[in-house]
Order: C-alpha cells, then structure tokens, then sequence
C-alpha cells in the first residue's frame, strides 16, 4: 500500500534523508523510532507530501505520489493533483494543528464539504459519527482552545478520519501532551489499529508499539537502521545503535 | 482680561453652521468616498495581500511593486494624476467627464487603502503559524482554498485594530481632496469661511464632525473586534471599555 524508494531530502546543505525506503502493507501498523533530528518527521512529511524529495520513489497502491515520471525524471504534478491525493493520506500533528475559528465540528466537515463535496447535512452526521468515535460526541460546538490537549489531539484525529483515508500518518501524536492525557489519544489509536487501518505512527511510546506494532523501524542519521517486528526489537535487536537507543528511551 | 476679551469667536456661528445645508453635503461626501474607498480598498488590499505571499514570483512582483509605489508617493499627487493627469493624456471629451471630482477621489483613495490594506494583511496571514498551511493541505485542500478557509478567516482578525486605524487615517486624509474641488467636509467649511471670514468657527464646525465620525468608526471597529474575538474570553468587556481602549490606539495581546 505505501511504497518509499530510496528517498533523499535535504534542506540547503543538511541532508535529512539519505536514501529511506519502507514499504508497508494495508492494514499494518508501523511504528517509527529513533533520536530527534533523524528525520522521521520529514519523512512523514515527504510521504503526505508537505515536502518535495530530491530523489526517489513514493508510491501509494502503486500510483507514484505528487509526481509524474517522465523519461525516468519526476515531474511535479499541478497542485489539485497533488492536493487529490493527499486528501486519502490522513496526518496527525504534533502540535495538533486545528483551525482555532472553528468548533469541533466545524473542524472536521471543513474538509468533506469542501474537499470531498459532501453536501452539508450529510458532513454533519458523518462528522458527529467520527467524533462520537474518539469520545467527544459531547464537544461538537467547542472551540478547540476550550479543550484540553488530549481531546484537541482527538478532534485531530477525527478531522483527519472524516476524510476517509487509506493510511494514517501520525506525527508524534503525544508528545505535546501532559502525561495524564497520553492514555487516551493511544487509546483511539489502538481501537484505530484494531479496525485495520493502515497506520505509520512516529512515537516513544514503547508499550504503544509493543501492543499494537506489526512492525517497528528505526531511523537515524536520515536512514532505517533496522526494521523488524517489536518482539525482535525489544528482545534481540541486531544493532547495537538499536539497543543503546532503546535502552535510553525504555 | 484684555486678551480675553479682544478674543473674537461667535460661538452662535458654530451652532448656525453645524447643521448648514453645505456643511451636512460635505460630511456625506466625506463618508461616502471613505467607505466605498474602505470596501474597494480592503477587497483590492487582499487580493494583492495574497498574491504577495503567494509562490508566483511574478503576482508577489507585481504586489510589492504596486505598494512601493503607492506608498512611497503623496497623495496629492495621486488625486492630481488622476483627475488632472490622466483626462490629458487620454484627451478625450467622454472620459474627462467620467472623472467626476467624487470618482476622482473615491479611485485614488481606494488604490491608496489598497496598499496600506495589503501591508497589514499580509502581516496578518503571515501571523498564523505554518501548522494551519500544513494541516488545511494534508485535508486535501489547494493553496487557495486553504488561504479563504483557513487562514484568511484568522488573519482578518488580527487585522482589524489596524485596519481600523487606516480608515481613521483615511477618513481625516479625504481633506486633501480640495485640491480637486471636491466638496469633502474641510472644503466645505472653507466654501463658507471665504464669504463669511467666520474661520474659527467654521473650523470648529469642521472638526466637530470630524470628531463624530471618528468616534463612530472607533465604536463600530471595538464592536467587530469583539464579535470576531476567536473565542469568549473570561468574561466579555464592556462596550465602553472596548471603545476607550480602541480611542486610545491602544491594543492588547
């Protein structure tokens, strides 16, 4: 279902990603790890896109993303192509990222009513569904700055949810959080994993991954190291920068 | 007390003229030119805003170049290119008559606001944090239309307390429009006080309508600032306290 080859990025001189490729299949949970800086956000940004890639391949079910190959060069496509098929790629923030002018609700039809084109009352219900299912079938007509950030973070999810997305990206979903909040943006993440949504979540939380991961990565210095599923990661992991890294974070 | 008393103003002149027939026609023109000039000038002031901020190289040229030159020239100078300048080198009898002194003066304010407008805009869009961008495009949405949803809605509001300012500003500048015979309030005041020598008062006639329509503005702008406050704060200010906060030119956040 998503495809990444051999993907470079550099801002000016620094280059972030040197060489990234990860496939994962539908209905599969990646979790990504590794030290600050080592590019896993860029690369979830590359993915939706909100990046342009120097070089390589982003492929979601087979179409390559954001770019058309031409006599073996990539081309931008025009920006409503591109816009097109990042509305199927849903992201979450660190920093949660809602539209403070709107409610709740208002958060998560934006889109659909205009992006999808879903007539209004349709939006509505469909919006009232998504947010009944992260629990805040109570908030709909909140601002979000009259939210806490566990339930901000859960709009976010929703609004991203609303636009019915064939993978999920989640950008270090808690890490903006107090702590007492964590257990329940996981816990729509885990019902998430559950119903098979295909999943790529950047994340420290290791009893997160431990539960829900298929598979578990981790990056650093701007490419995988290792890969392999939690089981392996946490009893036999075959580098010994994935054992000092995870002995610091466990 | 000699001094006092060798001052001459006929205070009975100010309430004579305050509501005289030529005074009252230039308050109307003065409000009407600032208003159609606001509303022209904010559209106008937008769209150059985001051109400004857009990737185009040459619409961000374009805008900047625009506000350059509207800035950095009087606008004395506008009003006299465009009522005196352009009928002479278009030369022709229709469009002289089209550029009536009123046209005249509702066209050069409305470029003008336009510049000011764009300026305070685009530092208003490029308030809201890159996040917005970010988020409004992961939901599938273009450049524009996550400008008109997402980020103008938000930026508008962090325009306003200056905005308001510039109409303010504005209002009192249609005054220069007497270069184009124009019958704004101060052209008015001065028709009268050529006749009459009545200068003081009619000064004050002048300014006490000034004042009015300044005050006014000042509430309507601490209104629509309240209004478009994101969300309810603690508690809601008191309108009387918006207005004297808003006549102080002070701002908070």
């Amino acid at each position: 279902m998503l495809d990444v080859q051999g993907v470079h990025k550099s801002f000016g001189p620094l280059e972030v990603l040197r060489g990234v490729s990860l496939q994962v299949t539908k209905g599969e949970v990646l979790v990504l790890i590794g030290p600050s800086g080592s590019g896993k956000s860029t690369l979830l940004r590359c993915i939706n896109h909100l990046e342009k890639i120097d070089a390589g391949h982003i492929y979601i079910d087979g179409q390559l993303l954001g770019y058309r190959e031409v006599n073996g060069r990539l081309i931008e496509e025009p920006e409503a192509r591109v816009a097109r098929v990042r509305a199927s790629i849903g992201i979450v923030f660190q920093r949660f990222n809602l539209f403070p002018h709107l409610t709740a609700l208002g958060n998560v039809i934006e889109a659909p009513i205009h992006v999808r084109g879903l007539p209004r009352q349709r939006a509505i219900e469909e919006g009232i569904r998504v947010l009944e299912k992260v629990g805040l079938g109570e908030k709909l007509n909140v601002y979000p700055s009259q939210l806490s950030g566990g339930q901000q973070q859960r709009v976010a999810i929703a609004r991203a949810l609303a636009m019915q997305p064939k993978l999920m990206l989640f950008d270090e979903p808690t890490s903006a959080l107090d702590p007492e909040l964590v257990g329940e943006v996981l816990e729509v993440m885990r019902e998430l994993a559950g119903e098979g949504m295909t999943m790529v979540v950047v994340s420290h939380e290791m009893g997160f991954a431990r539960e829900v991961a298929d598979r578990m990565a981790l990056m650093d210095g701007g490419q995988i190291l290792e890969e392999g599923p939690p089981l392996q990661f946490f009893e036999a992991a075959q580098h010994e920068r994935t054992r000092t890294f995870l002995s610091k974070i466990l | 007390m000699d001094v006092f008393l060798a001052i001459r103003f006929d205070g009975g002149a100010v309430t004579e003229f305050l509501f005289n027939s030529v005074i009252l026609r230039g308050v109307r023109n003065t409000l009407e030119v600032t208003i159609l000039a606001m509303l022209l000038g904010t559209v106008l002031g937008i769209a150059l805003a985001v051109m400004r901020v857009s990737h185009s190289r040459p619409l961000a040229g374009v805008s900047a170049f625009y506000v350059w030159f509207i800035r950095g020239t009087p606008v004395l100078i506008q009003l006299l290119v465009v009522y005196n300048g352009l009928p002479q080198m278009v030369g022709s009898d229709a469009f002289t008559h089209f550029l009536t002194p009123f046209r005249s003066a509702l066209i050069t304010f409305s470029l003008n606001e336009a510049a000011y407008m764009a300026e305070i805009v685009r530092a208003g869009i490029q308030a809201i944090e890159p996040g917005q961008m970010d988020a409004a495009k992961s939901l599938g949405m273009t450049n524009l239309q996550a400008m008109r949803r997402v980020i103008l809605p938000q930026a508008l509001r962090v325009v306003i307390p200056p905005s308001g300012n510039e109409v303010i500003a504005m209002l009192k500048n249609t005054s220069v429009a007497f270069v184009i015979a124009f019958v704004e309030l101060t052209t008015a005041a001065r028709l009268i006080y050529a006749v009459n020598f009545k200068v003081m008062e009619l000064l004050v006639v002048a300014s006490i309508w000034y004042l009015i329509m300044t005050t006014a503005f000042s509430v309507l702008q601490a209104e629509l600032e309240a209004r478009l406050t994101i969300v309810e704060r603690e508690r809601a200010i008191p309108l009387t306290t918006r207005v004297l906060r808003t006549l102080g030119g002070g701002r908070e956040r």
